[in-house]
C-alpha cells in the first residue's frame, strides 16, 4: 500500500485492529476491501498540492483572490478540487498582510482542512501544539524558524466548529515573473497552516 | 468534571517536535483505523462530536498515554460494543 | 429565527463549565471578544454528541478574544455567549 509504511512494534495494535474488522465485518459494517479503498482514495485525493494550487491562484488572479476570501467553498470548486469528498466542510481562507500573520490550531482535537493539505503532520496533533499555540504564538513560531516584525499582529484560528481554515501566504519578493505553475512550487503546507512565512 | 483533551493554553508543556514524518502513517494498523472511522461516520454509525465525545471520556492518564490513532481505536472500540442483551438473543 | 448578536457586538464566553461534549474550550471561558463573523446555523455540538439527531440548531459566530500580544478566533455556538455585562 502506498503511503503507509510498516515500523516495528504494532503487532499487538494490530491483532486488536483486526478484531475490530472482524467484529464490525460480522455485523455488515465494514469489509477489507472498502477500508483498502478508502486508504487508497483518502492518499489519492488528499494533498498538499491541493492547497498550493489554490495559493497560486489566488496570486496570479485578484478576482479569483476575492472569490476565495470571499466564498472559499466555491472557488475552491472552480479548480475542480472537491471538499465534500472527505466531510461536508464550510472553508475559510484567511490572508496574510504586513500587519496580520494568520496561525491555525485545533485545540480541542486535530480539525485540518485534511482535503487540501493532507494527513495532518504529526506536530499539528501534538499537545506541545495545540496547548502553546494559542497562549504564545510567537514562541511557537520561533521554533519553527520564523521571525515575524513586531509591528505584525498574529491572530490564532482555533478550530472549534465545522469551519476549516487556511492560510493564504503573502506572495514572496522576487516572484514576479513566475507563473501560476512555478508559484504552486514555491508553496509549503506549512504556510498553509501558519508555521512557515510561504 | 474536567476532560483531558481540552489542552488550550494549559502549562506545562515544552518544545514543540517539528520533525516531518516521512509517511502519513506511521504503521498500516493506523491507516485501516482512519479507514473505519470514515467508514462508520459515513454509514451514520455515529456522528463526529459521538467520536469526539468518546476520545474526550477516555480516562486522564490513558488519553496522554495514548498515541493518536490508539485513542481513535479505544474510541470506536468502545462505540460498537454490542449490547449484551443484542449478543446473547 | 434571527441571530442574538450583531457583527461587531461585544460578547463574552459563558464563564461557567459545560459538562459533557462541549466547542467551548476551556481558556476562553469568561473571555469577552467581539462577533467578526456569522458563520451560519448548525446543530449544537454538544447535543449532536449525545446522538439526537435533532439536535438544535443555532448560529454559529466567530468570535475574536484579544490574549495580550495576539488574537484568537474561535467559532462558538449561540448558546455558549451571552452579553458582555
Amino acid at each position: 500500500m502506498s503511503g503507509v509504511h510498516d515500523h516495528h512494534g504494532s503487532a499487538e495494535m494490530t491483532r486488536r485492529v483486526d478484531a475490530l474488522v472482524a467484529r464490525l465485518a460480522h455485523r455488515g459494517l465494514v469489509t477489507d476491501a472498502a477500508i483498502a479503498e478508502t486508504i487508497e482514495s483518502f492518499l489519492t485525493h488528499a494533498k498538499p498540492s491541493n492547497g498550493f494550487r489554490i495559493v497560486a491562484r489566488a496570486w496570479s488572479d485578484d478576482a479569483f483572490r476575492a472569490r476565495l476570501l470571499d466564498d472559499a467553498n466555491a472557488a475552491v470548486a472552480e479548480l475542480g478540487i472537491d471538499l465534500s469528498h472527505w466531510a461536508p466542510v464550510t472553508l475559510r481562507v484567511v490572508e496574510n498582510t504586513a500587519d496580520v500573520h494568520n496561525m491555525i490550531v485545533c485545540t480541542l482535537c486535530s480539525c485540518y482542512p485534511i482535503a487540501l493539505l493532507g494527513p495532518s503532520p504529526a506536530w499539528y496533533k501534538s499537545a506541545e501544539y495545540r496547548a502553546r499555540a494559542v497562549s504564545e504564538p510567537r514562541a511557537v513560531l520561533a521554533e519553527f524558524g520564523v521571525e515575524l516584525p513586531e509591528r505584525t499582529r498574529i491572530r490564532v484560528w482555533d478550530s472549534t466548529s465545522e469551519m476549516r481554515y487556511l492560510v493564504l501566504p503573502r506572495r514572496p519578493a522576487g516572484s514576479d515573473g513566475l507563473d501560476e505553475q512555478r508559484l504552486a512550487t514555491l508553496v509549503t503546507r506549512n504556510g498553509l497552516i501558519g508555521t512557515a512565512l510561504v | 468534571m474536567e476532560r483531558p483533551h481540552d489542552l488550550g493554553g494549559k502549562p506545562g508543556f515544552g518544545a514543540i517536535d517539528v520533525a516531518e514524518a516521512a509517511e502519513p502513517f506511521h504503521n498500516e494498523w493506523e491507516a485501516r483505523v482512519f479507514a473505519i472511522n470514515r467508514l462508520l461516520l459515513a454509514a451514520g454509525r455515529y456522528t463526529l462530536d459521538e467520536f469526539r465525545d468518546a476520545i474526550e471520556r477516555l480516562e486522564p492518564h490513558v488519553y496522554a498515554d495514548a498515541s493518536y490513532y490508539e485513542r481513535w481505536l479505544l474510541a470506536i472500540e468502545g462505540m460498537t460494543v454490542e449490547p449484551a442483551s443484542e449478543a446473547e438473543r | 429565527m434571527s441571530a442574538r448578536f450583531a457583527l461587531g457586538a461585544c460578547v463574552r464566553a459563558q464563564a461557567a463549565a459545560r459538562e459533557g461534549h462541549t466547542r467551548l474550550p476551556a481558556y476562553l471561558r469568561g473571555r469577552i471578544g467581539s462577533i467578526v463573523a456569522l458563520r451560519g446555523r448548525y446543530p449544537l455540538a454538544d447535543e449532536r454528541a449525545r446522538g439526537l439527531r435533532d439536535a438544535r440548531v443555532e448560529m454559529v459566530y466567530a468570535v475574536q478574544f484579544s490574549l495580550g500580544d495576539h488574537d484568537v478566533v474561535a467559532d462558538l455556538w449561540e448558546s455558549y455567549l451571552e452579553g458582555p455585562a
